[in-house]
């Protein structure tokens, strides 16, 4: 029997791989065998595990990250405990001591963010930069080039980062206590699961959670299968047979006409949702079956009504970091309130109260932009969705004024489908610039659309002109039909997951049974299969 | 209280203030409502309403807004 590559995967424990279920069954069964108190240890064991077998001198950046965080935030509850202790012995002196308190907590939160930050550019930045800086100097007649390091980028760097990141700026806050223990504190930054794609988790939500000693809870194992189940299927039937097609729209966008690249964007927002999602699922539900419930990162994008809304269904882990760690401190910022008085007294009230809040939304997307890549597409992507969600708060009025006259609300079914077509039409455009390799390529490929739409493309011809048969839409188009319809469910709120644990047992082992068939047929043993590494395993 | 009330029905009309509890957690309040709200409160109060302080717990009701306030002003 031949097994097609989802087996083989070049890395053995790469998360659609048989490795890596093997490996989950082991770690869970070990888990539960061991006393209470000692189960957050093999969750720590199988985390050390699972990234050592990436790469051995990444997990030794893991752990640098790991030992400043943990040095910076006890750091900084060294100095609050002697504020409280200087606060009790000098009550004439308060304001005095929370001054020089927060300062010296503000010094160390800085230079340890900037440690951190300073690691993150330094992999997934600098060499970008460097060709950037020499192509620019060779504009200027400057025969000077920087020569690029070469480093690998350490597996899911960009989450850890951000993760530690947060607990850092939560410990300063004072909104959680820093974990005392180193190793219970590593746990927290390297648990397995959100090493992949994330979600990027709260220490107050995961750490309680982590340490506790879960029990083995079957009702709570059945649902973490059949969620990393679900979020399999999406992978194998909808993201992966379309990476194929949209790769070639892209990479050879000059050979088609606007409307093929319209459908080729389209067809990569469909692609991306599936294999994003679809890992999520795959690790929230691994996380879960050690009764670990990590952070939710999606709620349905494609339904929002508008960009603001889309931004808090879509990736929300990272959305809530940014409202939280940047968009709040930037726009209560002293600078930005100077700005919004001044623009107050000269332009009126509104525009002073908006100032702050679309400057700040601007900054944060320029900031996700760069999140997903050092390229000036990743800002071009950024500066069109903060750019869009600035003009929507200004223009505000303006619509609610318009929709008024013409009587449309949020009741008009019609009216919230068109908006929901709308938001995703403006996704659609955004995604030119995320998935092209180049500014410049976007920009032609944009340019195409508009100029060169060519109707007569949309012929049956042409959906089979890039990689994808008759069978394979065919294909495509019941694996979308069912996902459509299950997110049209849960949407309006049937609760389909409840349903389906009501059923006879039959009935769930049958229905579990066909949808591991599927994988099994399809995936596994289907040597012309060709799993897909996830889109944002890289970043 | 009744000057936080004004503030808050001036920025965000059509949002019964007194009768709700959960203004953050149920979404009612969004990030731009609240930008918003704080620049009015520390203009109003005179106090720094810091990022710090953007916890559900401080927003989720008039009394709590109230609270935050007054801790602020006494601090």
């Amino acid at each position: 029997m031949r097994w097609s590559s989802a087996w083989r995967t070049s890395n053995p424990m790469s998360i659609n791989s048989a490795g890596f279920l093997l490996f989950l069954a082991l770690a869970a069964g070990v888990c539960y065998l061991l006393p209470k108190k000692h189960r957050w240890l093999v969750l720590l064991a199988a985390s050390a595990f699972f990234y050592l077998t990436f790469s051995v001198r990444a997990a030794v950046y893991l752990l640098v990250t790991v030992a400043v965080t943990f040095a910076a935030a006890h750091g900084m509850e060294a100095i609050r405990l002697r504020e409280r202790a200087e606060l009790e012995q000098h009550r004439e002196e308060k304001a005095e001591i929370r001054k020089r308190g927060k300062r010296r907590r503000r010094l160390v939160l800085g230079g340890a963010l900037t440690v951190n930050f300073a690691t993150l550019a330094l992999f997934k930045y600098l060499d970008s930069w460097l060709g950037t800086a020499s192509r620019l100097l060779g504009l200027f007649g400057v025969a000077r080039t920087f020569q690029p390091l070469g480093l690998l980028l350490p597996l899911g760097i960009s989450f850890y980062i951000f993760q530690t990141s947060g607990y850092l700026i939560d410990v300063y806050r004072g909104r959680v206590k820093p974990e005392k223990n180193f190793l219970r504190y590593a746990l927290f930054a390297c648990w397995f699961p959100q090493m992949i794609q994330g979600p990027i988790n709260r220490f107050d939500r995961l750490q309680p959670q982590l340490l506790r000693g879960n029990d083995p809870d079957p009702a709570g194992i059945r649902a973490a299968l059949q969620l990393m189940i679900w979020g399999m299927l999406k992978k194998a039937f909808i993201a992966d047979p379309l990476a194929g097609a949209v790769a070639e729209l892209f990479d050879n966008f000059a050979r088609y006409q606007g409307a093929s690249l319209l459908l080729g964007s389209a067809l990569y927002c469909v692609q991306l949702y599936a294999d994003f999602s679809g890992g999520t699922d795959l690790v929230r539900g691994a996380s879960a079956l050690f009764g670990v419930e990590m952070a939710e990162n999606f709620n349905r994008p494609y339904f929002a009504r508008s960009m603001d809304e889309f931004w808090r269904r879509w990736h929300m882990s990272l959305g809530e970091w940014m409202k939280d760690y940047l968009f709040y401190p930037l726009a209560l910022s002293g600078p930005m309130n100077r700005l919004g008085k001044r623009l107050r007294a000269r332009f009126g009230p509104r525009a002073g109260k908006l100032a702050a809040p679309c400057l700040s939304t601007v900054v944060v997307f320029l900031m996700v932009g760069l999140w997903q890549g050092p390229g000036l597409s990743n800002i071009a992507y950024g500066l069109w969705n903060g750019g869009l969600m600035s003009l929507a708060m200004i223009f505000a009025p303006v619509f609610a004024r318009v929709n008024g006259r013409l009587g449309l609300d949020e009741k008009n079914l019609p009216f919230r489908v068109f908006q929901s077509l709308r938001t995703c039409a403006l996704v659609v455009i955004g995604r030119y610039f995320s998935r092209a390799d180049s500014l410049m390529q976007a920009l032609r490929m944009l340019k195409r659309t508009v100029f060169h739409f060519g109707w007569g493309a949309l012929g049956a011809d042409t959906f089979l002109s890039f990689g994808l048969s008759g069978s394979d839409w065919l294909r495509l188009g019941v694996a979308g039909g069912v996902l459509l319809g299950v997110e049209l469910a849960l949407e309006r709120g049937v609760p389909l997951r409840e349903r389906l644990d009501r059923r006879p047992w039959g009935v769930q082992f049958l229905v579990l049974f066909a949808a591991v068939l599927l994988l099994v047929a399809f995936v596994y043993l289907n040597t012309d299969y060709t799993a897909i590494t996830y889109v944002y395993e890289n970043v | 209280m009744e000057e936080i009330l004004n503030i808050l029905q001036e920025n965000c009309p059509g949002i019964d203030f007194e009768g709700q509890e959960r203004l953050i957690d149920d979404g009612i309040l969004d990030s731009l409502n609240i930008v918003m709200l704080v620049g009015e409160l520390n203009e109003a109060f005179d106090i720094s309403i810091g990022a710090e302080d953007l916890v559900p717990e401080n927003f989720n009701s008039l009394q709590a807004i109230h609270a935050l306030v007054q801790r602020l002003a006494d601090e």
